[in-house]
């Protein structure tokens, strides 16, 4: 990464702590709730500064039976990391084809998913959806899950437009020339060099996943929960246990956060890389 | 990123194709074994639902009961339904509210994210931190630090000598509200997308136009914002699918789920006004035309926002 | 997709296919076997319920049974504290698939016309003899579990006996009796009801005398319907009459009177807000039925025992609420569904259910049970709730509900509540509520 001589004026670091301050602050509110007591939750003005409540409101959200919260939060690792692997593999290779190989009706089928990405499947599909999987006798297992949310427009969109820049016509070329098949080029030139791209659509659709909400409400029990969903029991179990709302919405944003930090060099690095020549 | 309609250049024929027939199925079956999986689980998971709806949306069908066909009665009587129109331009409003500070935030960070700094790679995990909290999170949160009695904004307000606001009352308050949950979370992440992308401009741009003594700001808007045009595209392309399906926040901040979107619908949005005719009011084929209306307001305002978009005109 | 079978041999079906074999093995398969109720497996019986709190109140009930019935086991889940917008379309959803309902499910007061109107998918409870127990309840909670097609296809689990719920230490701050007696003289009727309020605001305690727009005007909507020929939004014939029913109206004005001298809190019932309230004292009374009991004691917590009290209501009597149980057809064990039912909706199940969640009995027998009509509630002060609420149920009339009885109910007290909160003015708000009834009905 080219780094432009300019220093940063006064104006610029008050701008930029500032932005750093507005985006932490709600997260910081929500592990703070999460260390108060309900007592806490209704004063005015709200409490800033942590608590020492942390163990037993986890300990209640534990003991909410109706939640099955460490059930959920097994089942979102489950469904996450599936689709995300999935997905990664469906874009990459989609996008590697529309990137780089030339087949008759490639412009099409990419405009096709473009039109895709627009579709809200997420208000139109839920009843038909629904009887499939009543149909396939998945409802209330995790595949039900799974499957619907492995259609991602955007990410094959995102491999095709990252792949044109990363991988040198040059280099498949050459390595044509050497008499590779398709699959070992894309084993061997376009896979290493889609790693940061693939960290960056991994991440977003980890995030997706996992945050996912009104399909699991739908075709999931309570018994076998996403930790959304468990989210939801516990709203309606202890509807003003606020406090361990919040230790239930941190908890359930935590795995997430800890991705995010571990990858967060390749993240950033990737969605840097992804940038193109106007 | 830029966000090109067509598939970008495509690198060269091969010279020597593997010999024999596996070869030629290498080059000309092997690209559509490629794409298929995809297409596949659309054909399932998104063709299906799809048609699914359509077939519905010409039906008069309360879910669990019979279904009649009526041919277009749905969408005839959606277009003089003054509530779907009220949904509307909630949806509209709010995606306009949303969007235009989020991009200008969004540049100005990039652009303060672009200067040479310590602790850069932090600033920027910073930033994006928004996008990783669930919308369930962010709901949650800031419905709390806007509630009526025990909120943070209102009390913040309260030193101003400004009387405790029902944020869900108002048509301005509610759309205010929203589009900020909706900026926390995605100023971030376009910034960072965007000072990607202004950090590919060539520098000898920005030197020229300093010896011609343009300011600063000068340059920033003559060189790095007509630069940065396919990324705004992208951006804008991204942000106007999820403004057009906006749901879960509207919904979290309403506090219960009965998709009325505040007393008198002051911020229903067309997701919202869905999901009620479809799982409230158990008018399924109305929801399904609904639905399909939603659809072409996508493509509608993505033409649009396209056209829009290629008309900022490049300095030169 | 058999064309594309062969095409699918990739690494992402092979990740999928391994993971949908992983977790076929998880539990979360709500499906019992089919078997001919073979004494050596039991059969599974699944209750499913909704309600906030305590909710149906059969935790005791099912360890009971379980005990005694080896061979048919009770699995009660509570799906939701969400009737309306979760636990009914869920519901209907599974009905319709044919799949994923429970054995025996609760339907709520306000989707009995709507399950009435579907005679398809619950199952014939007279096949099992239920008919017999027509004796058990009161004629109108027995005539709301036939359907359309004259069949009985669900009994009573609770009603709604009314009560007003007050906060002690409020009405100790603003100068007002606290005992529940005397609290109940306050009030004869709605008149006098509003005059404590102006009493209580003068007082200045830093709350309001009541949450909000919702509860007052159910209550009083229930005491007029019988006034009206036990109609509230329709008629017998399902036709809306919102505009015309006197008791809407009146249910109305009441309301508007309340807001207009600045007597609520003008909070939404069930929001979470008004949750808040409940708990810290952001308001003095609210309208009570049985069930809410359950419901304050639920959402006000262990550091609120005492503070809560009932006192009679305005104006006498009156029902809100109640559910009753069902058998979908779709049940692999009818038989044994309806044997659970039977058990539930009995005199035992609602004697249980009523010492564990204050859901009072719609069955006589359970009425005039000594452990019902002697009970009190330990978290209100032990209040002789058995009493007050019998005596609020005598000679009670309940109301008919039309199909689209909830989609009204919800459209006008949205209107109700932007009234309150200043979003809809006062002088348009019986129009713009009525429009939202018209428009809900269809």
């Amino acid at each position: 990464m080219r780094n432009k001589p300019w220093d940063a004026t006064l104006l610029t670091k008050i701008t930029l702590v500032f932005a750093l301050i507005m985006s932490a602050f709600p997260i910081y509110y929500m592990f703070i709730m999460a260390t108060r007591t309900n007592e806490d939750a209704v004063e005015t003005p709200p409490p800033l500064l942590p608590g020492g409540h942390l163990g037993e409101n986890v300990e209640r959200l534990l003991a909410t039976e109706d939640a099955n919260f460490v059930t959920g939060l097994v089942n979102s690792a489950i469904v996450a990391t599936t689709v995300t692997v999935s997905v990664v593999l469906i874009s990459t290779l989609a996008g590697f084809a529309f990137a780089k190989l030339r087949f008759p009706g490639s412009k099409l089928l990419l405009g096709l998913i473009l039109v895709t990405m627009m579709v809200p499947l997420q208000q139109m599909g839920v009843v038909p959806l629904y009887e499939l999987m009543v149909t396939l006798g998945w409802t209330g297992r995790l595949q039900s899950v799974i499957l619907p949310f492995l259609v991602n427009g955007f990410g094959v969109f995102m491999m095709t437009q990252y792949t044109s820049q990363a991988v040198p016509d040059e280099l498949v070329e050459a390595a044509r020339v050497d008499g590779a098949t398709t699959m070992g080029i894309y084993r061997r030139i376009v896979v290493p060099a889609l790693r940061p791209g693939m960290a960056v659509l991994a991440l977003l659709v980890f995030m997706q996943t996992w945050n996912e909400f009104m399909w699991p409400l739908i075709v999931l029990t309570p018994d076998n929960p996403v930790v959304q969903t468990s989210i939801a029991a516990l709203n309606s179990a202890h509807g003003t246990d606020y406090v361990m709302l919040f230790t239930g919405t941190a908890a359930s944003v935590l795995p997430l956060f800890v991705v995010f930090v571990l990858f967060g060099r390749q993240i950033v690095g990737g969605l840097m890389e992804g940038a193109v020549k106007a | 990123m830029t966000l090109q309609l067509a598939p970008p250049r495509q690198g060269p024929p091969s010279q020597a194709p593997p010999p024999g027939r596996w070869g030629r199925f290498d080059l000309k079956g092997v690209p559509y074994l490629l794409v298929s999986p995809y297409y596949v689980l659309f054909a399932i998971f998104g063709v299906f639902p799809l048609a699914y709806t359509l077939w519905l949306s010409l039906h008069d069908w309360e879910l669990a009961g019979d279904k009649t066909f009526t041919g277009l009665d749905n969408y005839v009587k959606l277009v003089t339904d003054a509530s779907f129109w009220n949904a509307v331009i909630n949806t509209l409003g709010m995606f306009a509210l949303a969007t235009v500070p989020q991009l200008v935030l969004a540049l100005m960070l990039a652009n303060a994210l672009n200067k040479r700094l310590k602790g850069r790679l932090l600033l920027r995990l910073g930033v994006l931190l928004p996008l990783v909290t669930s919308v369930v999170a962010v709901a949650v949160i800031f419905s709390q630090l806007y509630s009526r009695d025990y909120g943070l904004f209102n009390w913040i307000l309260s030193w101003f000598g400004v009387e405790p606001i029902v944020w869900q009352n108002e048509k301005w308050s509610s759309w205010l509200a929203i589009s900020t949950m909706v900026d926390w979370r995605w100023t971030g992440y376009n910034a960072i997308i965007l000072l990607a992308a202004m950090q590919t401009i060539p520098r000898d741009l920005y030197e020229a136009a300093a010896l011609d003594g343009a300011s600063a700001r000068r340059q920033f808007w003559q060189i790095t914002v007509p630069m940065l045009r396919p990324t705004l595209v992208f951006v804008v392309f991204i942000s106007t699918i999820g403004g057009m399906t906006l749901f879960a926040e509207p919904v979290m901040f309403e506090g219960n789920p009965m998709m009325t979107g505040g007393t008198t619908g002051q911020y229903q949005t067309v997701a919202m006004f869905i999901v009620k005719e479809a799982f409230r009011d158990f008018d399924m084929g109305y929801a399904a035309a609904a639905a399909w209306l939603l659809f072409v307001l996508i493509l509608v305002g993505t033409m649009i926002n396209y056209g829009f978009t290629r008309r900022i005109r490049g300095a030169r | 997709m058999t064309n594309h079978k062969r095409f699918v041999v990739t690494g992402v079906a092979l990740t999928a296919l391994a993971a949908v074999a992983a977790c076929s093995g998880g539990g979360g398969d709500t499906k019992t076997a089919t078997q001919s109720g073979s004494a050596a497996e039991p059969v599974t019986i699944n209750v499913h319920t909704f309600g906030g709190g305590e909710n149906f109140g059969y935790d005791e009930a099912v360890k009971k049974w379980n005990a005694e019935h080896p061979n048919i086991q009770i699995k009660y889940q509570n799906l939701t504290d969400r009737f309306e917008d979760v636990y009914l379309p869920q519901l209907l959803q599974r009905l319709q698939a044919g799949a994923g309902a429970g054995d025996v499910v609760g339907i709520d007061e306000g989707a009995m016309g709507l399950m009435a109107a579907r005679p398809q998918f619950f199952a014939d409870l007279s096949q099992y003899g239920l008919d017999s127990r027509k004796a058990d309840f009161p004629a109108s909670k027995w005539e709301a579990g036939l359907n359309t097609d004259g069949k009985l296809f669900a009994l009573g689990t609770d009603m709604g006996g009314m009560t007003m719920c007050y906060r002690k230490d409020l009405f100790e701050k603003a100068g007002l009796p606290t005992d529940r007696e005397e609290v109940g003289k306050l009030w004869p009727d709605w008149n006098a009801f509003f005059e404590t309020g102006k009493k209580f605001e003068a007082a200045k305690t830093g709350a309001k005398f009541m949450d909000g727009p919702n509860t007052i005007y159910n209550v009083i909507l229930f005491q007029e319907a019988p006034k009206n020929g036990n109609l509230a939004y329709f008629d017998k014939s399902n036709q809306l009459i919102v505009e015309k029913n006197p008791a809407v109206k009146t249910s109305f004005d009441w309301v508007q009177k309340f807001s207009q001298a600045g007597l609520t809190a003008k909070l939404q019932a069930w929001s979470p807000a008004w949750d808040k309230a409940i708990k810290g004292g952001g308001f003095a009374t609210m309208g009570c039925p049985s069930w809410m009991l359950g419901v304050i004691e639920g959402k006000a917590g262990e550091s609120n025992k005492g503070n809560w009290d009932v006192a009679a209501v305005p104006g006498g009597s009156g029902n809100w609420g109640g559910s009753w149980l069902a058998v979908p057809k779709q049940s692999k064990h009818p038989k044994e569904a309806a044997e659970v039912l039977n058990y539930l909706t009995g005199k035992d199940g609602h004697v249980a259910a009523f010492k564990e969640a204050g859901a009072f009995p719609s069955s006589i027998p359970a009425q005039q049970d000594p452990e019902v009509s002697g009970l009190k509630n330990a978290y209100f002060n032990d209040a002789p709730t058995g009493q007050i609420f019998a005596a609020s149920v005598a000679n009670l009339q309940p109301v008919f509900f039309g199909e689209k009885h909830a989609q009204v109910k919800t459209a006008v007290e949205k209107v109700l509540e932007g009234m309150d909160q200043g979003a809809v003015k006062y002088d348009e708000a019986w129009t713009k509520f009525v429009e939202a009834g018209v428009k809900a009905a269809g």
